[in-house]
């Protein structure tokens, strides 16, 4: 247990660099920004507690939000998918599943990563779009954005996922 | 008493998660409310030092397409235009006399963009330029192809810049060709258009029309360029039209930047606070 905090705090190093440096750079179009950094609050321990993931993503928001100036927006999103995460966990797995102590997309599968992943950047996404425009008058277009920078997210996110989870896992049936 | 305390007990996670929640909205509608780049100055230190490393770096793929003394070179020669004059004459058919005819009214500081957006509601642009170059709030940003934006906050060797693309920014716009003027502000999706409002009915305007600033606000000179008028609506229950404006910068590939330095906004302000003095 106690050798999951220099790995977490690695991933929150790599994935704000790489959203920073790199997924914020991607000046793609208005309907695609992509963002892989809710990754860190989606792979924490299963058995982090609730008042924890909120914290963590509270403060990984807030980390966030100073580099790309949007101060409390990030913040403010990371917390509530925080908040939200072991709600959709419970939904999206069948009853009885033994868990690894994170979630590996070896041990899960990629079904199960995808709707995790979908549902939960989808959240993320919408929350932080609505937030930053401060009005339901370009809701079609908040639609769309949010719709298309999932996918994109999603598809990043799994890559990272392939390149840096541990082959090593039980795997459950 | 103990109903209270079973009640806190039952919610604390909610109630957490509501009051941090709530403190992230402060934060952000703070921002919003003065209008200034996000946390101290200090946290934008770290930033601004983090994206200038980076640009360090990512110069060598674009094998600098622009050297430091070209841009600096520009700087000066725009000095030396008349739009950065102050014309000094009272008596306007008087003769010339070529000594004391323009005193300096703007000059510019070169700055390299090192962080840049277009994708957001509101795009901010990092400068490697703060303080102790020169720089302070308020202070417009242009290049050689249209105006950039407005510098919101200054840490001693970094600059924050408000985008054109932002919710709250607004410039003081003219028609180049009829000199009526109007204040053109960015509609919030498109990176390439913005919206000129204010201009009457009955003014002429065909699309490609060029759109400068007007030099009414203290950011910048008068005459830079901005954009084309794009499209021209009327609706028939307004008194105005509905220009939308390409915009002549390309946001997308900001590399380097004038900051104007208007030499004499301290008197502009001054007369301004005197002027609503005595309202």
């Amino acid at each position: 247990m106690i050798n999951q905090i220099p790995i977490n705090l690695l991933r929150l190093f790599l994935l704000l660099m790489l959203q920073v440096l790199i997924f914020s750079h991607i000046n793609f179009s208005a309907f695609v920004n992509p963002y892989v950094f809710p990754l860190f609050i989606l792979l924490l321990p299963f058995e982090t507690p609730r008042w924890l993931l909120m914290l963590l993503g509270f403060a990984a928001g807030l980390a966030l939000d100073i580099f790309l100036n949007s101060t409390g927006m990030h913040a403010a999103a990371c917390l509530l998918i925080g908040y939200l995460r072991p709600f959709l966990i419970s939904i999206i797995t069948p009853k009885g599943t033994e868990f690894e102590i994170s979630p590996n997309i070896y041990a899960q599968g990629l079904t199960w990563f995808v709707v995790y992943l979908g549902v939960a950047t989808a959240i993320y996404l919408g929350f932080y779009f609505l937030l930053e425009a401060a009005t339901f008058l370009n809701f079609f277009f908040l639609l769309l954005k949010t719709i298309l920078s999932t996918i994109i997210s999603v598809a990043f996110m799994l890559i990272f996922l392939y390149l840096f989870s541990s082959k090593k896992v039980r795997r459950f049936a | 008493m103990y109903n209270l305390f079973r009640f806190f007990l039952r919610y604390h996670l909610f109630i957490l998660f509501l009051s941090l929640e709530v403190f992230c909205f402060y934060l952000s509608y703070r921002t919003r409310r003065y209008n200034e780049a996000a946390y101290s100055n200090f946290a934008n230190g770290i930033s601004g030092r983090v994206f200038d490393t980076y640009t360090g770096i990512t110069d060598y793929l674009y094998l600098r397409r622009m050297s430091d003394s070209l841009v600096r070179e520009n700087a000066i020669l725009r000095q030396k235009l008349v739009e950065s004059k102050f014309d000094n004459r009272v008596d306007s058919t008087g003769v010339n006399d070529s000594s004391g005819r323009y005193v300096q009214h703007f000059t510019y500081i070169t700055a390299r963009v090192i962080y840049n957006s277009v994708n957001h509601a509101s795009n901010l642009i990092y400068l490697n330029r703060g303080k102790q170059q020169g720089l302070t709030k308020q202070m417009g940003v242009f290049n050689a192809n249209g105006i950039v934006g407005q510098v919101i906050s200054v840490t001693d060797n970094y600059a924050a810049v408000m985008s054109v693309l932002s919710k709250d920014f607004k410039v003081s716009a003219k028609l180049k060709k009829s000199e009526f003027f109007g204040n053109m502000h960015w509609d919030g999706i498109n990176s390439t258009t913005a919206t000129l409002e204010e201009i009457p009915k009955h003014v002429p305007v065909k699309i490609g029309d060029t759109i400068v600033t007007s030099g009414f606000s203290e950011l910048f000179p008068r005459n830079l360029m901005i954009g084309t008028v794009k499209s021209v609506k009327t609706e028939p229950d307004k008194n105005f039209l509905d220009l939308t404006v390409n915009l002549s910068t390309n946001f997308g590939n900001l590399s380097y930047v004038y900051v104007v330095k208007n030499i004499r906004r301290d008197e502009l302000q001054n007369l301004d606070s005197l002027a609503h003095k005595n309202d």
